[in-house]
């Protein structure tokens, strides 16, 4: 039955808030049973939003790994070692 | 005949050389954990500068602690604990920066279930586009920013520093149930907020 609200045409058990909140971090994962698996996928086919949320979720995976790697200031181990030796020294 | 090339000491190695005062041992295990450790501190202060002295300070409880490391555990664990006491003691000294209510930004759903009818557009086909993307990179390491501790640690070292679930659990002391928990509520957060941002740019383009 199309919910005409939202545009999911999806029947069954699995609506869109059980997909996104219960079912997304593990689907992605590839962890999720294979039944539950199909039943992820047979509502994804009926579903508009749930298609459009999922692509923005996965959107924010691709986005986030830009962040790396981050630029390490030149010389940071040489002024680490340094540290450390003039605070052992400092304490002796 | 040229020397044998010299294995590569595995972590436990390094941490019984520096029990037995081998400062050499000491410099290799700066070299190997250094830029992870000012990494992982920047992903809490925010600041090059603090993470910097973060950074040292970390390397200084290693030296001043590493006789209580209890050899049965893990290593890297261990010291990432140590390196966020540090990142968080260092930042216990500046004023505190607001954070999020994340349920606020969580999706909405109908009493039926389903998704609330809310502004859905696929913001996602900008992303393929390099420069789009490194400014919604650039406003997603924000909005990281603005989550409490608790979830703002779990989406920056399993999305950015891409440091392994499990080691994740360990270091946080949490359950892998638990950390799985925050990951997607930080994911949704930052989708959220990202979308915002999409959906306001494409309406100025539209605007003219």
């Amino acid at each position: 039955m199309k919910n005409e609200d939202t545009g999911c045409h999806a029947p069954g058990d699995v609506t869109c808030q059980r997909l996104i909140l219960d079912y997304l971090l593990a689907f992605e994962e590839g962890t999720m049973p294979a039944d539950e698996r199909d039943a992820f996928r047979r509502h994804i086919e009926m579903c508009p939003p749930c298609v459009e949320f999922l692509s923005t979720y996965e959107a924010t995976g691709r986005t986030l790994k830009l962040l790396k790697p981050r630029d390490i200031p030149p010389d940071l181990a040489k002024a680490v070692v340094s540290f450390v030796r003039s605070r052992r020294r400092d304490k002796e | 005949m040229e020397a044998a090339e010299q294995p590569t000491p595995t972590d436990l190695e390094l941490v019984q050389a520096i029990k037995a005062g081998d400062e050499r041992a000491f410099e290799q295990m700066v070299d190997r954990y250094h830029a992870r450790v000012y990494s992982l501190s920047f992903g809490v202060l925010r600041n090059a500068e603090d993470a910097e002295e973060a950074t040292q300070d970390t390397f200084l409880q290693l030296y001043r602690k590493i006789g209580t490391f209890d050899e049965s555990r893990k290593f890297f664990s261990w010291f990432y604990r140590v390196a966020l006491n540090s990142a968080y003691s260092r930042a216990r000294k500046r004023p505190s920066a607001p954070t999020v209510a994340i349920e606020d930004y969580l999706p909405r759903f109908n009493s039926d279930g389903h998704l609330a009818s809310v502004d859905l557009r696929d913001w996602s086909i900008g992303v393929e586009d390099e420069a789009a993307a490194r400014e919604l990179a650039s406003r997603a390491e924000e909005f990281i920013a603005e989550l409490s501790p608790a979830y703002r640690d779990v989406i920056w070292m399993y999305d950015v520093e891409e440091i392994p679930a499990d080691q994740i659990a360990e270091i946080l002391e949490i359950s892998i149930p638990a950390f799985k928990s925050r990951l997607h509520r930080a994911r949704l957060y930052v989708r959220q907020r990202l979308g915002e941002i999409a959906g306001s740019a494409r309406r100025e383009k539209a605007a003219g």
